[in-house]
């Protein structure tokens, strides 16, 4: 028998709010990373503007945060 | 006897613990550790300021120097025009520092679980308490309406740089009246990505030492190099962001000055 007496929503949630959080800023720090070696390699002096790229990283990564700080609130 | 595998789950905490108190007034862990990082960072600093010559000393007082030098020409190349930047210079030097040796003291053993007091951890990082970084955030945002509006020359000036056009066209109000809340979002953003940042690094270090069991050492390593690259990041982008969120402003007014001349 593999009927579960309780389920817990929670985990649940929490489970879905992970996954689905981190897809978005994972896709748009990947587009960023790419974006930035691809500049790099046309153009090999644009290779100095990394710490802009980063700054963009955390704005997108703030919203997987949020995702995940979110958790502990549930 | 000490055990070797652990029985319980990684012991994970957001928010700041009350340790002691202080005649009525209760003092987080958070607050205390900031308070003995504040008193080092100052008399560390006050003695480098005596021992900083014309020919370079070598030593940390080089590292710092470095650090100066990164965020003048950061704030240099913002603006354009080099003598206001130059007034806006020791502000954020000052928030940089804070920044950086608030977070980097996140990462020795004895801030955590090593130590106790009434139950909670005795040594918190300031920045992983968001009372912390949103007073930090206010202030410099503070700091950056008061410098914009007196740059831009009077309130409604300032007001106007949100609007492209025209603030009766409809368009151009609403495309204004959104930038504006877009503009006060940023104590929110500024605050949360620092004291997010600097929470997770905390529990992630915390699950995979958790995880390694024996190998504890081993399997955290990585994740707290990546936290010290993390940590001075997440310092350099909070000065970033506020030197840019000024420097619009700053630049858009002396751009006016040069079409109307």
């Amino acid at each position: 028998m593999f009927l579960a007496t309780t389920i817990s929503t929670i985990m649940i949630a929490k489970g879905l709010m992970i996954g689905g959080g981190f897809i978005g800023p994972g896709i748009g720090i990947g587009l960023i990373g790419g974006n930035y070696l691809q500049a790099v390699g046309r153009n090999p002096e644009a290779a100095k503007f990394l710490g802009q790229a980063l700054i963009f990283v955390a704005i997108v990564e703030l919203f997987g945060l949020l995702a995940f700080a979110s958790i502990f609130i549930v | 006897m000490f055990k070797i595998f652990a029985n319980s789950g990684p012991v994970v905490y957001v928010s700041p613990k009350v340790i002691f108190h202080l005649g009525n007034i209760p003092i987080t862990n958070s607050i205390f550790y900031g308070w003995l990082v504040f008193i080092f960072l100052i008399s560390f600093l006050i003695y480098v300021a005596h021992r900083v010559k014309i020919k370079p000393a070598r030593g940390i007082i080089q590292l710092i120097e470095y650090a100066f030098e990164f965020i003048i020409n950061l704030i240099n190349t913002s603006f354009e025009d080099k003598n206001k930047a130059k007034k806006y210079q020791p502000y954020f030097i000052t928030l940089f520092l804070i920044i950086l040796i608030n977070n980097e003291f996140e990462l020795f053993p004895f801030a955590g679980e090593a130590l106790k007091s009434m139950g909670w951890p005795l040594l918190r990082p300031f920045t992983a308490d968001l009372n912390a970084t949103f007073a930090m955030a206010a202030v410099t945002m503070g700091y950056v309406y008061y410098s914009s509006v007196k740059e831009s020359g009077g309130f409604r000036k300032y007001l106007g740089h949100f609007f492209v056009g025209s603030p009766f066209n409809p368009l151009y109000l609403i495309i204004g009246l959104l930038e504006m809340i877009t503009d006060l979002t940023r104590v929110f953003s500024l605050s949360l990505r620092l004291f997010l940042n600097v929470t997770i690094g905390e529990i992630v270090i915390g699950v995979f030492s958790y995880l390694g069991h024996i190998l504890a050492p081993v399997s955290a390593l990585p994740f707290s190099l990546i936290e010290v690259f993390i940590m001075a990041l997440q310092a350099y982008i909070f000065t970033v962001l506020s030197v840019m969120y000024l420097a619009i402003v700053v630049n858009h007014a002396s751009d006016k000055e040069v079409q109307t001349a």
